[in-house]
């Protein structure tokens, strides 16, 4: 015991007198301090505005990320203690003492778990200091509580430092190599964050073994709380409670704590305690070497006379030079080949780029094809970590060869150049680098012959790794040379290098973004299948140039600093840099001249050309619009009544311009005098009225004008607004280029013309955000029946009801332009091609766009009862894999919704492709504008695949009825008349194709996001009926409500109260308007153009109550006006055979139902509700039903028997997850015979 | 040949002065190097094989600026460093070829003779295919020989080249230098006293950075002739005050008692008798007298 003492302070003592202890006891300091400290660092300060930045949670999810980063502190720690023993030869010395084992590892364990523990405890400390900052966000600030900073240090990183640290020590112990150390702490991390990546790519829902096997904790800490809300996130504990989702953090804990402990009992009983044992490597190799030197000694004796040598010519000319070159440089790699880790690299590498390259067709139940763009992405993704460490490693490396094997002595007196000896390093990491890159892409074309994807693309591979991904490992490369050259220990430059590669997002994320300062940085770019690297080109060309000329420099410098001979002082290598300077000067000053020209053509382009924004600045533009003109919110406009435009898009030049004439109408009973217009684009000009008129005021950017008619506009009479829209591109921008403006694939909406009216759609709205402008919480809509609101629409409120519109849109030669309407003419001037497009008479939503791409066109006529439809999908030529797809559940969409709903108000319906620069897909009327990266390359292999496709386009056909015909009000609520709607007619369209149980699936998806949606909400949930902003209540709840209530009440009858409350309310305030009059000249009488109410979700659910048997009202009240979540779960099912052949099914459950307010906090309620009681049999996920009946469920604990005539397998309540359940998981169980 | 080292100072950051106004000359021929760990001997050797600078001095070597034009230097230079190690995994056949073109030897088939011959010559012929990092202290050793006799240099600078040789090994190397010296500059240090006493027409003693003597060993041993005396004494006693009365330079065990060696014009008495004097005595009577703070003879 004293002796372990003796170790153990031993160990402590050096561990507390040396710097690096320090050092990282700092770094969690800052990291922990920054995450409480600064809004823009750390998952929960840049997350949801609402948690508190030092709850548990926070403190437990800082704490994991630190797990997660630490592994390499860990491995420094607790790897190199033992290490250091056989670093130094010392354990020729201590292992002849008599020491025991206990006392020799023991003592060295626990002083490395003592200290680790202590550099991870400046966790709690940087937290404790971060909520002191002055500048920090003190209403998420809690009163300090020490439990909260102990229990997550405790439970998180003092169980993983114990695991890691263990796994280290004994991996050391065993192997007494400090590669090996590092290269599986490496190797760990890196398994692990891939792992974590792919896990999150399948969106798989499965809970409970992810997380307990998770070895760091980000998965089982998404699995602990991914439904918890923000009063859950600001009050719980992650426990060590069997209770707590299913026990699935205890079991994690004590697996890990179990293989810590295996790792220390495995080493106790392996590590041998003599140096006989421990130098040889094994005995009979260590034979083996005995026997050859022995061999070699005893060779016949040779004559002592020394023979002569060989006459020999030296010559040193540039081919001497480059033959020095070449030798070197082949030395340096034959060295890097020959070294097992390397092989380690590749062979991670080769795992890591199939096992993406396969989840580069597989996104959650989504099938896609595997293009090459996602192919690329994915094995790129997977290798680019890979190549900056390499680059890393091997600079280190090879810049410190000679010194480690102390060859300095003889390589440093060879006649070569310092230039020659760098470059054949440089070359060496080069080489490398063009072998992994030349293997990721083998991955990629392997990978997608196996995922059955034939069509390659070499010259894709090759400019996405060759052209852009190289140039930036380089600058990588050259960087990390430099700096190794520069300091004086190796693990120093090591910290620099890794240091700054953290560093620059960091930075970006703080608000410095940009790229002529952020190291190495390029502008993000994406690459489109229908505009390949587009306009993203000269930006990646001359920041590319930029850094690698920068980079060149800091070689040359390298160079000049190399370090020769026996002085490695920087005073002695700058003695020798300046004997090199005469020689090498004008190389470094060719390169500066380079750095500077790409900069400064940068700088032109990015700063001056273009007015350059970062995030902070468009933020304030926002915050400022609000500030100023909100008081003009409710200002009454005059509201637009019909749109005539004339575009010129120049896909070439990425730029449009035209005329636009805009008529409005008094539809208030007030003389209306003033005409406000937001051009947040900043693309109107000319702005003209049809009568005398003047400007009274603009904005700054004129975001913001101000006309005053001399002549007040009256009740019912019309105006018309021209001017003329339009944007130019100049250059290009560092990032943040519109996406709408492409050479091939351009689409932009009406956003660039000008709005009339203050638009709201401007305000910033992340709660964060608006604290730091120091604006007010964002304001609440306003309440259903609101008399000034409510004769507003949802979508331009203030600005326009339906409109009739026209256009005439051109675009160069070998495109086809777009535009809402049908076709009425097309023709060709001047080398371009012109298309007019009119809806006639038909109204539609104030809501165009224009779309110009090189299109294949696939046709066909849908013939319906109420005559054909056109039915079209513009598309780039790559694409055809789901145009059957698109067009079947366009018809499907068709049929279902004109049987049930109402006619389809146009005669076409098109599909147009757009690059994947943004990825939806929009309806507008007739016309539906899809991004290539959702849809267009799906590809349905297995029945159990979701069809996304066939969803989303009949999500999309819907909104033709649930928007394009029926809006609603201003008000709270209304969002979901259109998304909810929306989502519920395709989830029938998709029903009625792939049958119920499918949907089943799908429907899980949906429960799972509406969960997690919540669980993020920045502001306060609220029921169905009065969602305002947020998706996935409107997407996801809204869907699921539905579809249940459909379920229970039956299709029919939801059907029947959704066509009645369509046919009742649709249109509203389109027959009050100028275009509606029988004759246009006339100017109606005022009380005939007042707008009357839209309506809203009150109409809705009483058309749905009308249809509703009385025993199911609460579903409709629970469904819409209140969050009714359930607790339900199957906690036992036995069978017994009966005598005459059927099974008797014993079946327990327990049934909660709770009600939850905004926040999250939940109440208990009651229960008196219809639930499913099922018995199943066949394997799970594909069971099929053998009783299925709703039972109403009164008591929280209740038993049913169940007679059926199968061997059951499975039994559950709610099986199906028809309702809202926090735990889907717990709802069916195995049937246990007896 | 001729080197010509002028004024030589080094004092290194830690305050250590391990060069103090050195000037020497050296010729043709094997030149040996002696004195004690920490002389300063590898200073030297390094300044002159290009690998430091010293902060004073000048290095001529046949009016090539030592210095200056490193490069130069480098081209005609073999160097075999006290201490060296090597790259794992590459075998000593591939190593010295990749040294032979650094060394600028660009035809092939010359390469290939004499990386061949050098492999005859240190033994090495048999193991050339095995990885150097395999090796045994001694062939490896042998390795360094073999790599700094690449290129024909005309200067040889070899610091302790028989350290971890077997007798039969180093005197196959000491022959080969021998061999070697004639018709170049060959710096040897060593502190072997009969290393140079066998091989060098010239030798230099240096301690703390200081020459002692300079000279050829012949010489240096017929100043000493009839004055070195010995005598055997049994006691620690007896030869403390020997020491306090005498000029000892040098004891011996000899079969468990002392061997002691005084410098004295004339016999002490009490039982010396004349010897012959050794190089060895020769060395040790220059570190005593510097140690003594007499100006060396």
């Amino acid at each position: 015991m004293a002796l372990f003492l003796e170790f153990f302070t031993f160990e402590l003592k050096y561990r507390f007198k040396s710097l690096s202890t320090y050092v990282y006891f700092v770094l969690w300091l800052t990291f922990s301090f920054l995450c409480v400290a600064s809004e823009s660092f750390g998952p929960i300060g840049s997350g949801n505005g609402k948690i508190l930045l030092n709850s548990a949670y926070a403190n437990t999810l800082d704490n994991v990320l630190a797990a997660l980063f630490g592994i390499i502190v860990i491995a420094a720690i607790f790897g190199t203690s033992i290490l250091r023993d056989f670093q130094r030869d010392t354990y020729q010395i201590l292992f002849t003492q008599p020491i025991s084992k206990f006392a020799y590892l023991g003592g060295r364990w626990a002083g490395s778990f003592l200290t680790t523990v202590f550099a991870f405890s400046g966790m709690m400390l940087g937290t404790f200091l971060g909520t002191f900052a002055p500048w920090a966000d003190h209403t998420r600030i809690a009163p300090n509580h020490f439990w909260t900073y102990l229990q997550p240090f405790l439970s998180i990183l003092v169980v993983q430092i114990f695991f890691v640290g263990s796994v280290f020590f004994a991996v050391a112990a065993l192997s007494r190599k400090i590669f090996i150390v590092y290269l599986q702490g490496v190797a760990l991390f890196m398994f692990y964050v891939i792992g974590v990546t792919v896990f999150s790519a399948t969106r798989s829902l499965e809970r409970f073994w992810s997380g307990i096997f998770d070895p760091i904790g980000l998965i089982l800490f998404n699995d602990v709380t991914r439904y918890w809300t923000v009063i859950e996130k600001n009050a719980l504990f992650v426990t060590w409670s069997p209770a707590l989702v299913n026990g699935v953090f205890l079991y994690n804990r004590l697996l890990w704590i179990g293989v810590g402990v295996l790792s220390l009992v495995s080493v106790w009983a392996l590590f041998p305690m003599s140096v006989e044992a421990l130098t040889a490597r094994s005995q009979s190799r260590r034979a083996a070497k005995a026997k050859e030197h022995e061999l070699a000694e005893a060779l016949p004796v040779r004559s002592l006379v020394a023979a002569g040598l060989p006459l020999v010519h030296q010559a040193f000319t540039s081919a001497t030079t480059f033959a020095q070159y070449l030798s070197l440089s082949r030395l340096r790699l034959r060295n890097i080949f020959r070294d097992i880790p390397f092989w380690a690299i590749v062979a991670l590498l080769v795992a890591f780029g199939i096992n993406n390259g396969h989840f580069a067709g597989h996104v959650a139940d989504q099938n896609v094809w595997p293009v090459t763009y996602l192919m690329v992405q994915a094995v790129e993704g997977s290798a680019l970590l890979f190549l900056f460490i390499v680059a890393a490693l091997y600079a280190a490396e090879l810049l410190w060869r000679e010194r480690d094997t102390h060859f300095d002595g003889i390589h440093d007196a060879l006649p070569m150049r310092e230039s020659t000896d760098w470059l054949s390093r440089l070359t060496a990491i080069v080489v490398v680098e063009l072998i992994l890159l030349a293997v990721a892409m083998l991955i990629g074309i392997l990978m997608q012959t196996i995922g059955g994807y034939y069509h390659y693309e070499l010259l894709q591979y090759f400019k996405e790794l060759y052209v852009v991904t190289f140039p930036q490992v380089l600058t990588f490369i050259l960087l990390a040379l430099f700096i190794q050259t520069v300091v004086s220990n190796k693990f120093v430059g090591h910290a620099i290098v890794i240091g700054l590669f953290v560093l620059m997002p960091i930075l970006f994320s703080f608000g410095w973004e940009n790229t002529l300062y952020l190291i190495g940085q390029t502008p993000a770019y994406t690459y489109s299948d229908m505009n390949g690297y587009g306009h993203f080109v000269p930006a990646l060309f001359w920041s590319i140039t930029y850094w690698l000329a920068i980079m060149a420099v800091l070689g040359v410098v390298s160079i000049a600093l190399a370090r020769r001979g026996a002085e490695d002082s920087l005073r002695a290598r700058i003695r020798l840099a300046l004997r090199l300077a005469p020689r090498l000067a004008p190389i470094a000053i060719v390169f500066a001249v380079i750095a500077a020209g790409a900069g400064s053509w940068y700088f032109y382009n990015a700063h001056v050309l273009n007015e350059y924004l970062d995030s902070k600045a468009r933020r304030d533009i926002q915050a400022d619009y609000e500030r100023k003109f909100k008081q003009y919110e409710n200002f009454l406009p005059p509201k637009v009544t019909a749109v005539d435009a004339a575009i010129n898009i120049y896909p070439d030049r990425r730029s449009f311009d035209g005329s636009v004439r805009i008529t409005m109408q008094n539809k208030t009973n007030q003389p209306i005098s003033q005409i406000h217009l937001t051009d947040q684009r900043q693309s109107a000009s000319n702005v003209q009225f049809d009568r005398p008129f003047h400007l009274v005021s603009s904005a700054p950017r004129n975001i913001y004008s101000i006309y005053a008619l001399d002549q007040p506009l009256a009740p019912g009479e019309t105006i018309t607004l021209t001017c003329n829209i339009g944007h130019q591109s100049h250059g290009f921008r560092d990032g943040n280029e519109l996406p709408e403006l492409a050479y091939n694939g351009t689409f932009f909406d009406s956003d660039f013309v000008p709005y009339i009216g203050y638009n709201r759609n401007i305000e910033l709205d992340d709660p964060r955000r608006r604290r730091e402008e120091h604006l007010p919480p964002l304001e609440e809509m306003a309440h259903r029946g609101d008399p000034l609101h409510s004769v507003n629409n949802v979508f331009f409120p203030f600005e326009s009801d339906w409109i009739t519109y026209h256009t005439v849109v051109s675009t160069s030669a070998d495109q086809i332009a777009l535009a809402p309407g049908y076709l009425q003419r097309q023709w060709q001037a001047n080398g371009r091609h012109f298309y007019e497009y009119s809806m006639g008479s038909t109204h539609i939503l104030d809501f165009f766009a224009y779309i110009s791409a090189r299109y294949q066109i696939r046709k066909e006529t849908y013939r319906g009862p109420d005559g054909d439809v056109a039915l079209e999908v513009y598309y780039d030529p790559a694409h055809t894999y789901d145009l059957d797809d698109m067009l079947a559940s366009s018809r499907a969409g068709l049929d279902y919704y004109q049987r049930v709903y109402s006619p389809y108000q146009f005669s076409q319906f098109r599909i147009l492709e757009f690059p994947r620069y943004r990825t939806f897909a929009q309806s507008f009327p007739n016309t539906v504008p899809y991004s290539e990266a959702i849809g267009f390359i799906e590809r349905v292999r297995k029945p159990t695949d979701i069809d996304f496709t066939y969803f989303v386009t009949a999500h999309e056909l819907g909104h033709q009825w649930w928007a394009h015909q029926l809006i609603g009000a201003d008000v709270e609520g209304s969002n979901m008349l259109a998304e909810s709607l929306a989502e519920y007619s395709a989830l029938q369209v998709m029903a009625h194709k792939y049958g119920r149980d499918l949907m089943h699936r799908y429907l899980r998806h949906e429960l799972d996001g509406y969960l997690r949606g919540r669980a993020g909400e920045t502001r306060h949930e609220p029921p169905l009926a009065l969602v305002q902003r947020e998706p996935y209540v409107w997407y996801q709840k809204g869907g699921q409500i539905l579809y249940t209530l459909a379920d229970y009440i039956g299709e029919d009858k939801l059907n029947l109260a959704l066509h009645n409350f369509l046919m009742q309310y649709r249109y509203a305030n389109a027959n009050n308007q100028a275009d509606a009059s029988p004759n246009r000249n006339d100017n109606p009488h005022p009380s005939t153009t007042l707008d009357g109410p839209y309506p809203d979700t009150r109409m809705l659910v009483d058309a749905i109550r009308a249809q509703t048997p009385p025993e199911l009202q609460y579903l409709v009240d629970d469904g819409f006006n209140r969050i009714v979540l359930y607790d339900n779960k199957a906690v036992s099912a036995t069978s017994q055979k009966t005598p005459d052949g059927k099974y008797k099914v014993t079946l327990e459950v327990q049934a909660r139902k709770l009600q939850a307010d905004g926040n999250g906090a939940e109440t208990h309620v009651p229960l008196a509700d219809y639930i499913e009681i099922g018995v199943f049999s066949g394997k799970k996920d594909e069971e099929k039903p053998l009783y299925l009946k709703k039972e109403k469920i009164t008591e929280e604990h209740k038993t049913f028997v169940i007679v059926v005539d199968q061997p059951p397998t499975l039994a559950g309540i709610d099986p199906y997850n028809k309702l809202i359940d926090r735990n889907a998981d717990d709802n069916m169980i195995d049937v246990t015979r007896q | 040949m001729a080197l010509m080292i002028a004024g030589l100072s080094k004092t290194y950051p830690n305050g250590v002065k391990a060069l103090k106004n050195l000037s020497l000359s050296i010729g043709n021929g094997l030149f040996g190097l002696v004195g004690p760990n920490g002389a300063g001997k590898s200073s030297l050797m390094r300044t002159v094989a290009t690998l430091q600078d010293p902060d004073c001095g000048s290095i001529n070597l046949d009016g090539i600026d030592v210095l200056r034009q490193k490069d130069e230097v480098r081209r005609i230079l073999g160097y075999l460093p006290q201490e060296f190690g090597v790259y794992p995994k590459i075998s000593a056949l591939d190593m010295l070829h990749h040294l032979a073109v650094m060394k600028g030897m660009t035809s092939s088939s010359e390469r290939k003779a004499t990386v061949d011959a050098l492999l005859q010559q240190t033994n090495l012929w048999d193991v050339r295919k095995k990885a150097l990092s395999t090796f045994s202290g001694g062939m490896k050793q042998r390795f360094g020989i073999a790599q700094a006799l690449l290129g024909n240099p005309r200067l040889i600078i070899v610091d302790e080249p028989t350290a971890g040789l077997d007798p039969a090994e180093r005197n196959r190397f000491l022959n080969l230098l021998s061999s070697l010296g004639s018709n170049r500059t060959v710096i040897l240090s060593t502190h072997i006293v009969d290393d140079v006493r066998q091989l060098c027409p010239r030798m230099a003693i240096i301690a703390s950075g200081e020459l002692l003597l300079e000279g050829s060993p012949s010489d240096a041993l017929a100043a000493l002739n009839g004055k070195i005396w010995s005598k055997v004494v049994a006691t620690d006693g007896e030869l403390r005050t020997l020491e306090t009365q005498l000029h000892v330079i040098s004891t011996h065990l000899v079969g468990g008692q002392h061997e002691v060696r005084v410098y004295a014009d004339s016999s002490p008495g009490g039982g010396f008798r004349p010897v012959d004097s050794g190089l060895e005595d020769v060395y040790f009577l220059n570190l005593s007298q510097q140690a003594n703070g007499q100006l060396p003879n």
